[in-house]
C-alpha cells in the first residue's frame, strides 16, 4: 500500500495525494510567483481534504523540473523536508515526463510524430522534451530532451530532425507526478534523486584580477 | 562570568584533570570519561569560566526508561561553597525533566553531609543504603531519589532554519539552552567570484537542507517528535535563498504538526545572546556581515527594536571582499585582510571614514558608507602603480581595516553614549575581525560600556539564533505565524516576526 504526496512547483504550486492509483485530493494554484507563500497551505489542504494524517504518507515525490530556478526549489525543499521529518521515502521525477504521462493516453505516436512537451523557461526560452509513447508499465518513453531553447531554435531543431510532433504546453498537475512514480515503482525505474534540473548555469561572471604589481611586507 | 554548556570532546582533557583533583584514587580513567561524557544516553555539562572548565556534571537516561541517574558532579575545589554544584545539579534536573524522566537517582557517600544537604535541599530523599559501597574506605553509599512528577516542561524545544545568505544553518535550542548548531556553508563556491552569488547560494541551500537537518537532530539527540516549534528566517536576505528555507520549514511544520514562527534574521543576531547567559536590555547592537551593517537600539527583544542606522551602500563585509580582491588577497576578504594587515602599519595611509564629516553627521549620524572607502583604496593603489613604485600590501590592508573598524566602533559607541545605554552587543560574521574586536573592547572600556560578543559560531549566520528567537516567542506565548507568510528580502528590523 502506498500513499504518495506529490509536490511540484515547476510552474505554479501543485500538490496532490494519491493512493494506489486513486487521486484523493489535489491543490493547484497557477500563480508562478508565490510558491514560498503557497506551499505550506497547499500541503496542509490536501491532507485535510483527504482526511489523511501526515504520518500516513509513505512516499513523497518532487517534480525536479526543468523549471525557472526560484520557484522550483521551493517544492523540492518542501518535499525533501516533509519526507525527512517523517522518515518517509523521497523520490524525484522529471516534471515534463509527468506532463507527457497526462497527455499521452489516446495519442497515436511514432518516432517521427512524437509528442512535444514544452514549458515556459522565461527569458524568451522554453523547456522541451519529446516522447514516442508509453511503456507497458505506463511510463512515457522520452526520446529527446529535456532541453532549453528559444522557440525558433527549437523549431529549427525539429525541422532538422525531420519530426512533426503533436504538442502540449498544459501546466503540470501533481497528480500525474504521483501516477508516474507509481508506474516507475512498478517497473523499478524510480529514482531517489531530487536534484533540481536547472539546465542553465547560475548567472555569475568571474571578475578579472585587478592588481598589477605590489610588494608584500 | 561562568556559564554551563553541553560538554564535548574539547572539554574532556580539562574534565579529566578536574576528575583527578576531585576524586583522587576513585577517579575515572580518561577512556571512561570520554565514553560516558559523549555517549548517546548521557547528558554531560561543563561549568565554564571563559575557556576554563571549573566543574562538570553528568546524567544518564536510557530512552526506554523513566528513570535518570546522576552519574557525577565535580566542582573545582577553589570554587566550592559558591553554589556551582547546585547550579550543575539544577541543570541536570532540568534536563531530566525535559527528557521525560519521572524520577532521578543518585548515590552519595554516607560521610559527606555537605553533599547530602545540597541534595536534600533540592528535593532528594534518602531511600536506601548500600553497605560499605565505597572501597577501600569502607564507607556506605546513600541512595537518594527525587520525583519529577508534576514538574512542568517549561522550556520549549525549537528548531530554527536559516538560509538568508550563503550558510544553511539548522539549530535546535531548549528554551535558552543550545542543543545543536549545524552550519553548511557554500562559501568556497563563491570564492572565484569574489562575493556571494545569490543563485549559487540558493542551489547550495537546497542540497544542504536534508543532511543539515539530520546532523542537527543527531547532535541534539532528538527526533522530530521532540520538537515543539519550528522557526525560520523570512528576511532580510537574498530572496531566492530565503525561499528555500521557508519552503523547507513550512513542509516540516505541516509534516510534524508543529507551529511555525517566521522570524527576522537581524533580530536573531541579537537574540542569540540568550544562549550565552542573560540578554541584558536595553542594549545597542552592531550587526556587521557581508550583507548587513546595522546599528540597533533594542529595548525589548520581541517588542521594541529600533533601527538607528545602517549602511547606505556596501555592507562592511562586502567592502572587505572587494578590497581583498583589489589587493590580490583571498576570499572571503575579512580573514585574508586580517592576515595581511598583521605586519602592516594602520596609520600608513589615512583612508576616509565614511559619513563622519559634520554635515554627514547631521543627517547620517548612525549610518555607514563603505563604497567611498573602497574607491579610495582603489585610487590609492592605481596611483601607486602608475608611479611604478612597489607598495606595501600590508600597510594598505592595515590602513583599510583600521578605517572600517574605526568608523564602526566610533558610531556604535556614540549611539551608546547618546542613548545612555551602556551596553553594546556585536553580531555578524565581520565580528571575526581581530581589529574590530580589539578596538571595540578598547573604546567600550574607555566609555564604561559593557561589551558582549557571542561565540563566533553564534555570530556568523546560523540556525541556532533563529531557534533561540523562536523559543523566546513561544515562551512569551506569542501566536505562531500563519502558514502563508512570504519572504521579504528587505524586511525591516522592527518586524521581529511575521504573523
Amino acid at each position: 500500500m502506498s500513499l504518495i504526496l506529490a509536490i511540484d512547483t515547476s510552474f505554479g504550486t501543485s500538490v496532490a495525494l494519491v493512493e494506489n492509483g486513486r487521486l484523493l485530493a489535489e491543490h493547484n494554484v497557477l500563480d508562478t510567483m508565490k510558491h514560498a507563500e503557497l506551499i505550506g497551505t497547499a500541503i496542509s489542504d490536501v491532507l485535510l481534504r483527504a482526511g489523511v494524517k501526515p504520518q500516513q504518507v509513505t512516499a513523497v515525490v518532487a517534480g525536479r523540473g526543468p523549471a525557472p530556478f526560484t520557484g522550483l526549489r521551493v517544492g523540492i525543499a518542501a518535499a525533501t523536508m516533509f519526507a525527512a521529518g517523517l522518515g518517509a521515502k523521497l523520490y524525484g521525477v522529471v516534471s515534463l515526463d509527468a506532463i507527457a504521462l497526462a497527455a499521452l493516453p489516446g495519442l497515436v505516436l511514432s518516432r517521427d510524430e512524437p509528442l512535444l512537451v514544452t514549458a515556459d523557461a522565461r527569458r524568451k526560452e522554453v523547456y522541451w522534451a519529446l516522447y514516442s509513447g508509453l511503456t507497458d508499465q505506463g511510463e512515457p518513453i522520452r526520446i529527446d530532451g529535456p532541453g532549453v531553447l528559444k522557440p525558433v531554435e527549437l523549431e529549427d531543431y525539429l525541422v532538422n530532425r525531420n519530426v512533426h510532433p503533436l504538442r502540449t504546453d498544459t501546466p503540470i498537475s501533481a497528480a500525474s507526478l504521483a501516477f508516474l512514480l507509481e508506474a516507475q515503482l512498478k517497473s523499478g525505474t524510480a529514482t531517489q534523486d531530487v536534484g533540481a534540473l536547472y539546465l542553465r548555469p547560475a548567472d555569475a561572471v568571474e571578475p578579472k584580477a585587478k592588481i598589477g604589481k605590489a610588494v608584500s611586507g | 562570568m561562568t556559564k554551563i554548556l553541553t560538554a564535548d570532546e574539547s572539554h574532556i582533557e580539562q574534565m579529566m584533570a578536574l576528575e583527578l583533583e576531585c576524586f583522587g584514587r576513585d577517579a575515572w580513567t580518561e577512556e571512561s570519561m570520554r565514553f560516558e561524557a559523549l555517549a548517546d544516553h548521557t547528558y554531560y555539562f561543563v561549568l565554564l569560566d571563559g575557556e576554563k572548565v571549573r566543574g562538570y556534571a553528568g546524567l544518564s537516561k536510557l530512552p526506554s526508561t523513566h528513570q535518570a541517574d546522576v552519574q557525577t558532579i565535580a566542582v573545582d575545589p577553589k570554587l566550592r561553597g559558591q553554589g556551582f554544584g547546585r547550579k550543575l545539579l539544577e541543570r541536570l534536573l532540568f534536563e531530566a525533566t525535559n527528557l521525560g524522566a519521572s524520577e532521578v537517582f543518585l548515590e552519595v557517600r554516607a560521610d559527606n553531609p555537605v553533599a547530602q544537604g545540597l541534595y536534600s535541599s533540592l528535593g532528594f530523599e534518602h531511600i536506601d543504603t548500600r553497605k560499605r559501597y565505597y572501597q577501600p574506605d569502607d564507607v556506605d553509599a546513600w541512595i537518594m531519589r527525587k520525583s519529577l512528577v508534576g514538574e512542568p516542561k517549561s522550556q520549549p524545544v525549537v528548531l530554527g532554519i536559516e538560509s538568508s545568505c550563503d550558510e544553511t544553518g539548522i539549530g535546535i535550542v531548549r528554551g535558552n539552552t543550545l542543543l545543536a548548531n549545524v552550519i553548511s556553508s557554500s562559501m568556497d563556491q563563491h570564492a572565484r567570484f569574489g562575493g556571494v552569488v545569490p543563485e549559487i547560494a540558493a542551489r547550495a541551500h537546497l542540497e544542504a537542507l536534508q543532511p543539515t537537518l539530520i546532523q542537527a537532530l543527531h547532535d541534539a539527540k532528538l527526533s522530530m517528535d521532540d520538537i515543539d516549534a519550528i522557526a525560520v528566517t523570512n528576511g532580510p536576505g537574498l530572496a531566492g535563498a530565503l525561499m528555500v528555507g521557508v519552503g523547507a520549514a513550512k513542509a516540516l511544520a505541516v509534516a510534524s504538526g508543529k507551529p511555525i514562527y517566521a522570524v527576522n534574521h537581524l533580530v536573531g543576531h541579537v537574540g542569540v545572546d540568550v544562549l550565552e547567559g542573560e540578554l541584558e536590555l536595553p542594549t545597542i547592537a552592531l550587526l556587521v556581515s557581508g550583507g548587513h551593517t546595522s546599528l540597533l537600539l533594542v529595548r525589548d527583544l520581541l517588542d521594541d527594536v529600533t533601527l538607528l542606522g545602517e549602511t547606505i551602500d556596501d555592507a562592511a563585509g562586502e567592502a572587505f571582499d572587494k578590497v581583498a580582491r583589489l589587493l590580490g588577497l583571498g576570499y572571503p576578504g575579512g580573514p585574508s585582510i586580517d592576515i595581511a594587515a598583521k605586519t602592516g602599519d594602520p596609520k600608513a595611509i589615512r583612508f576616509p571614514r565614511g559619513l563622519t564629516l559634520p554635515k554627514d553627521m547631521e543627517k547620517h549620524r548612525y549610518d555607514f558608507s563603505f563604497s567611498g572607502l573602497k574607491t579610495a583604496v582603489a585610487r590609492w593603489v592605481e596611483v601607486a602603480e602608475a608611479r611604478g613604485e612597489g607598495f606595501s600590501v600590508a600597510d594598505v590592508a592595515a590602513s583599510f581595516r583600521e578605517a572600517v573598524a574605526d568608523v564602526l566602533t566610533a558610531k556604535a559607541v556614540a549611539a551608546c553614549n547618546d542613548y545612555g545605554v551602556k551596553r553594546l552587543l556585536l553580531g555578524g560574521g565581520v565580528v571575526a575581525n581581530a581589529r574590530l574586536r580589539e578596538l571595540a573592547t578598547e573604546r567600550c572600556q574607555a566609555n564604561g560600556i559593557e561589551l558582549r560578543i557571542p561565540e563566533l559560531k553564534l555570530c556568523t549566520d546560523n540556525g541556532a539564533m533563529i531557534a533561540a528567537l523562536g523559543a523566546q516567542l513561544v515562551m512569551a506565548g506569542r501566536a505562531p505565524s500563519s502558514l502563508d507568510f512570504g519572504v521579504d528580502s528587505t524586511l525591516s528590523v522592527e518586524t521581529v516576526y511575521t504573523r
